[in-house]
């Protein structure tokens, strides 16, 4: 890598700001700002700097709807939110899905909207940490927050999950760099341990490498839960890995003083999905009747836990949560927005700051092809062309003071550093004014009645 | 005798909910409250009469007395006989999600495929599916650890994943196929299986029995062989051939017994 | 707006109003004496008035709450309500969503509710929370117990720094008081230990229980708090654990009380789960009476009781090897959430069944306490909810205190195990609670000890927080029509909150924004900058989030109650 001169140039800094990248949500980055734009961005990782940085590429600045023609064309806001209004007040199937790149305030409005109409209100969960959820349902949630790694863990276990890619401060900040209390000497006094199909640079890392077959992670932890009972192995491989290997795992877990298991997408997409999580989390309970264990899932976006938090305390189901009834409902399989795209059940489609365009099966986006999509969000992506009507928002933890809520369930408020463009509005404010709206046409719809 | 029948007169995209339209409800119904009824779909509700021309024959004095008649493509119909307690019905196509989900007695005859989750946490009667069906047949409501308690489901063809997850009573018996994880967390009752299974039967289980006639691909490490029985009595029921018993899950410290057809899984041996 | 009630019987137990026919004002949210000839008139002749309840002792909001209901969806859907014109769908059973916790405590007539754990790294989210549940005021009390900084100036009996922490913290988290659970043993669990009885000294902390929990009740006193130490003891659910609670209460005989506001030194919580004797779940009985005769000598504790209710719930408490040990027991899904530095909570579902030994036997233990405490001032009515069950059991439990006849027809018709009769005295004591103890243990007192002097009672002054049930206490017989006492208990034929009506023969009418009560110690903010030196190197270094974000900013809490208090004063 080039040397990059530092950065002198810039006319204040705002300390402790929190990044909006991945579910590690640091707070401590130093924002550069130099005619209210972020020059520099110091503690942060790559991932977050650069998000940060460049938050004017490709920015979406003014609202957006589509013509006869089929084109993107420039508007007012009150067209724009009359349209998008007017879209979602007629509705019988609408999905309001995204949530997790903004804030708990947003939501709140959000979920008024999702109430009033009857819509389903779903986050990226859904294609992403849904297993793990499912299987916390079905197993339990041995937690911890990252301060207790950190102070107390000499073993940290990464499975399914690059963290040096996905998550890159992650080993340095929370789990396997840091001087904690009682790890005084930081990296030397922990053993981190990989269990990933691939060589992964997180593997790379590492002191132990656990390469199992792919698909073979429901077997893998079987068997380990299996030694750990006192059993002997038939198989003289499970998974792929030799007995003895497994043999020896299962006791370093059952000596260690504290570990930690942080798991990702690796074990809640293949094979046995949220079976693997339970299998996971299965075997932290059994760890703990020797010694100290816990668990956090890798969340990706920096409010998705947010999201699964909100709902549940709102309604008492963490994602996928359908009102058409007029009371919640949550169903896997049924009130999930994939499912219900697939399905091509959904009428009208809310994304808000999310990209499905971008990460959505293809069959899911051949429907929201066919059926008008609002979109709310601060960046041009594959969404947009999607878009029937597009409303451009403000970036949190940047141009907007908002609610997050870290991977391990930690909230932090992420303040405000420069202005948005004027252009541009509050998350919050857009999605209060389509409540307003929405009420309004519907008010007037009852009144005709 | 009371018979309903529904013929359709168009499909919808967007499911229709038939959780209401149950033996126990509509067995007092005349045409005219069928005429007048409106089906929830999405987050409103229109005219079943879009739908559905109803006929009506006959009359019951109570829920059991009840037959009614489905037919058309019920691909879109969701929760069809749930929560019955009696009655009889008929479904002349593959149904939606649900079907029977909670159903406490009366029975079901399915005359096609059905959705995911049908038969979920059911305490009793009787649900038969020609086709196939695909996740969480006889299932559990998501996070709670007692699933199916009771009643009898048959499936003619194949199974998709979990079948009978967290199983706390009654029979499943699968003809065809069925894919993985059957029977996880499953702490009594009995799954038959005469097909074939890629991996991980009982996973977890606690207690109960799965029977596999056909062969089972991969094993998992939390069972114990035990023996070999000839001519077995499984939940009260006689089969004829050689089957070894495996016991576990062992991480659980399951008592389950997992019984797989000698002949066809020698290489476990 | 001006109304009066007319032709009520009052219960106030404050102003000792025993059951006299009276008419209640109320003006802009306040009881007064007199209103204008404009006052809205309404009828509640042959009806008990009371002032809204006070629960000293739930959880309804906060981190282990939210693990509750996200990972039991199987208990969000057995309560589900939908929406109507006022009210929000509800959901959930023994873990209600925030709306529907709001709405149920209004229709028991309730106005005020104490969250008892706040984990202070996490405040932010109990405070979103409260916010999101509607009609009621919250307090929530931070935990204290287990804190390193607190074990730090325990062990040097560092009075001083420790009264400036506590100072400190109530401000940053908008907490009302000092909470403590098994003091020693959430700190002992990051470790997969817990400390047993209060002289087991904390791993690596070389502090006990004894020492913590004398520290902060003389801080709590140097500060002058509106409560006192709110006290989950050590050995929570173990038999022969009455001898820890004993001891507990005892090491603070020596504290001297500083408010004039309340009339304890410390509140034991769910003292029902600390009344346990025998050594194991086989010789298990109770140890009610030595618990109770305790407090019966000593007018310095105050206590609730925690009372089962025989229902499937689910445990939430921060004393975490407790939960693990009740995992293993039932093999339910264990939830864990340990807290950097401050402290662990743990959750697991429970089936409370009085076809159980153990659980009826626990069933009788809380009755006992509630019998054989003499004073009334001094014991008060909680479910721990969710703990021992949900607080919409509290009706019922009110029953339960009021009918000798109901308990023994649990007893004999096999509602509860036979064990009851064996391993309790619960069958031979006939008390009865009369309308004015039941106003004593449900609002009265929880005010009292939280030193709320404007709820609780009837007063000019008071807020017109104001229950009113259908009950006519001349007619009834609560030991024979124990099911109609359940039944208006359940079902508030009026609540009034702030003045505002809420609820009307039980259904949810109006609603209205929370308040968050929490407390602002003045006169110290020299002492405290001095501290929060000496504690920033230790806070930068071993907290995952900074300083600055640390606090419970103001549109956290955007309505208030500001209880001001000078330090020492």
């Amino acid at each position: 890598m080039a040397y990059e001169e530092p950065i002198r140039d810039y006319d204040r800094i705002v300390e402790n700001c929190t990044c909006a990248f991945c579910g590690c949500n640091c707070d401590d980055l130093t924002y550069l700002v130099k005619n209210e734009h972020v020059v520099g961005v110091r503690h942060a990782c790559r991932l977050g700097a650069s998000k940060i940085m460049e938050d004017m590429d490709q920015r979406l600045l003014v609202p957006l709807i589509r013509n006869e023609a089929g084109e993107l064309v420039e508007t007012d806001w009150d067209t724009a939110l009359d349209k998008a209004a007017e879209l979602i007040a007629n509705s019988v199937r609408p999905v309001f899905y995204g949530w997790s790149e903004t804030s708990i305030e947003t939501m709140k409005q959000g979920i008024k909207l999702g109430e009033y109409v009857g819509a389903v209100l779903d986050n990226q969960a859904t294609i992403c940490h849904g297993p793990s959820l499912q299987a916390v349902q079905n197993s339990g949630y041995p937690v911890n927050t990252l301060g207790e790694v950190k102070n107390r863990a000499d073993m940290i276990v990464y499975t399914g999950s690059n963290a040096m890619n996905s998550h890159p401060r992650h080993l340095a900040r929370y789990a396997a760099f840091p001087r904690g209390y009682f790890r005084k000497k930081g990296r030397f006094d922990r053993t981190i341990v990989t269990m990933d199909p691939r060589y992964t640079d997180t593997a790379k890392m590492s002191d132990i490498w656990v390469g199992f077959n792919p698909n073979g992670d429901y077997e893998f932890y079987t068997a380990l839960r299996a030694v750990l009972r006192g059993k002997k192995l038939k198989e003289d491989k499970v998974s792929g890995i030799p007995r003895e290997t497994i043999e020896e795992l299962a006791e370093a877990m059952k000596t260690t003083e504290y570990g930690c298991l942080f798991f990702g997408l690796g074990l809640t997409h293949s094979l046995a999905k949220q079976r693997n999580i339970d299998a996971g989390i299965r075997l932290i309970q059994d760890l703990n009747k020797y010694s100290k264990w816990n668990l956090i899932p890798m969340r990706g976006h920096f409010n998705v836990n947010g999201f699964n938090i909100f709902m549940s305390f709102e309604m008492g189901f963490p994602y996928g949560v359908d009102f058409s009834r007029g009371y919640p409902r949550y169903m896997n399989g049924e009130t999930n927005t994939i499912d219900l795209l697939t399905r091509e059940e959904v009428d009208v489609f809310m994304v808000i700051a999310a990209d499905p365009g971008a990460h959505f099966p293809g069959g899911a986006n051949r429907h929201l092809a066919n059926i008008p999509v609002i979109q709310i969000d601060i960046h041009w992506g594959p969404s947009t062309e999607l878009a029937d009507v597009v409303l451009p928002g403000s970036f949190v933890g940047v141009e907007v003071a908002g609610t997050s809520y870290r991977m391990d369930g930690v909230p932090i408020y992420m303040k405000k550093a420069i202005d948005k463009p004027e252009t541009c509005r509050d998350d919050e404010w857009i999605v209060r004014e389509l409540y307003e709206r929405v009420q309004k046409i519907k008010g007037e719809k009852i009144a005709s009645k | 005798m009371k018979n309903i029948t529904f013929n359709q007169k168009k499909t919808s995209t967007i499911a229709l909910e038939f959780d209401e339209l149950i033996p126990d409800e509509v067995y007092t119904w005349e045409k005219s409250d069928f005429d007048k009824y409106m089906v929830p779909i999405g987050n409103s509700r229109f005219p079943l009469s879009d739908y559905f021309d109803v006929e009506v024959e006959g009359s019951a004095e109570s829920p059991a007395e009840v037959i009614m008649t489905l037919n058309g493509d019920l691909g879109r119909v969701k929760y069809i006989g749930s929560k019955m307690t009696d009655g009889h019905i008929v479904a002349n196509s593959s149904v939606d999600l649900h079907c029977g989900a909670e159903m406490s007695g009366g029975s079901i005859t399915i005359n096609g495929n059905a959705e995911s989750y049908v038969g979920r946490e059911m305490t009793g009667g009787e649900l038969e599916i020609t086709g196939n069906v695909k996740e969480f047949c006889g299932a559990s409501y998501i996070g709670d650890w007692r699933g199916m308690t009771g009643g009898i489901i048959t499936v003619h063809g194949n199974a998709g994943k979990q079948l009978g997850e967290c199983l706390t009573g009654g029979q499943i018996h699968v003809k065809g196929n069925c894919d993985i994880l059957a029977g996880i967390h499953m702490s009594k009752g009995f799954i038959q299986i005469d097909g074939n299974v890629p991996r991980s039967p009982g996973g977890q289980m606690l207690n109960g029995d799965i029977l596999i006639n056909g062969t089972l691909a991969m094993f998992l490490e939390g069972f114990d062989q035990e023996e070999i029985v000839s001519n077995p009595t499984v939940s009260g029921k006689q089969f004829n051939g050689k089957y070894i018993k495996f016991t576990g899950d062992i991480i659980r410290n399951g008592k389950g017994s997992l019984w797989l057809n000698a002949e066809k899984n020698r290489h476990l041996l | 707006m001006e109304y009066i009630l007319k032709n009520g019987t009052v219960y106030d137990p404050t102003n000792n109003i025993d059951g006299e026919k009276k008419d209640v004002m109320f003006k802009d949210g306040k009881i007064v004496d007199n209103v204008s000839s404009n006052a809205k008139e309404l009828d509640v002749t042959d009806k008990i008035v009371m002032a809204a309840g006070v629960d000293p002792h739930s959880h309804i909001a906060g981190p282990k709450l939210v693990v509750g209901r996200l990972y039991r969806p199987e208990d969000s859907r057995k309560g589900i309500v939908p929406k109507t014109d006022v009210t929000r769908a509800e959901t959930g059973f023994s873990i209600p969503s925030c709306p529907a916790t709001g709405y149920r405590y209004s229709r028991m007539g309730y106005g005020t509710v104490i969250e008892a754990a706040m984990p202070p790294l996490e405040a932010k989210h109990t405070h979103e929370e409260i916010v999101a549940i509607p009609n009621i005021d919250i307090a929530a009390l931070p935990l204290f117990g287990n804190n390193w900084f607190v074990l730090e100036y325990a062990k040097e009996n560092n009075i001083d720094d420790l009264a400036a922490l506590i100072s400190k913290w109530l401000r940053l988290t908008r907490g009302y008081g000092v909470k403590i659970v098994n003091p020693g043993g959430s700190e002992a669990w990051g470790w997969g230990m817990n400390v047993h009885g209060v002289d087991d000294p904390v791993p690596y902390w070389d502090v006990t229980s004894r020492e913590v929990i004398h520290a902060l009740a003389e801080a709590n006193e140097k500060l002058g708090l509106p409560h006192s130490i709110h006290l989950h003891p050590n050995d929570l659910g173990h038999p022969g654990n009455y001898e820890t609670t004993v001891e507990s209460m005892d090491i603070v005989k020596d504290v001297a009380k500083n408010s004039p506001v309340r009339n304890q030194t410390v509140h034991m919580t769910h003292i029902q789960y600390h009344s346990y004797a025998g050594t194991n779940w086989r010789d298990f009985e109770s140890g009610a009476e030595d618990v109770a005769k305790f407090i019966n000598n000593n007018d310095y504790v105050t206590c609730d009781v925690g009372q089962i209710t025989l229902d499937e719930t689910t445990t939430m408490t921060a004393d975490a090897p407790m939960e693990f040990d009740l995992h293993q027991l039932n093999g339910l899904k264990w939830a864990n959430k340990d807290i950097e530095l401050e402290t662990a909570a743990g959750i697991v579902p429970f089936i409370y069944s009085g076809r159980n030994s153990v659980h009826s036997v626990q069933w009788a233990i809380g009755l006992e306490m509630f019998m054989m405490v003499e004073n009334p001032w001094q014991i008060m009515l909680t479910t721990d909810s969710p703990n021992a069950g949900p607080f919409i059991r509290y009706p019922r439990v009110i029953s339960w205190l009021m009918s000798n006849k109901r308990r023994l027809e649990m007893i004999e018709n096999g509602e509860v195990h036979k064990a009851v009769g064996r391993k309790s005295v619960i069958a031979t004591l006939d008390r009865e609670y009369d309308f004015n103890e039941i106003a004593t243990i449900s609002r009265a007192a929880p005010a009292k000890a939280y030193g709320f002097e404007d709820k609780g009672h009837l007063g000019v002054g008071a807020r017109a927080d104001i229950a009113v049930y259908d009950i006519n206490p001349n007619t009834i017989d609560p030991s024979n029509d124990y099911e109609a006492i359940e039944r208006a208990f359940g079902n508030a034929a009026l609540t009034v909150k702030d003045g505002q009506i809420l609820v009307k023969d039980g259904q949810v009418v109006s609603t209205k924004e929370s308040q968050t009560i929490w407390t602002n110690v003045k006169g110290l903010e020299e002492k405290e900058a001095v501290l929060m030196e000496k504690i920033m190197p230790v806070f930068d270094k071993y907290y995952t989030v900074k300083y600055e974000n640390y606090p419970v900013f103001d549109n956290y809490v955007p309505n208030p109650i500001e209880v001001n208090v000078q330090a020492g004063k």
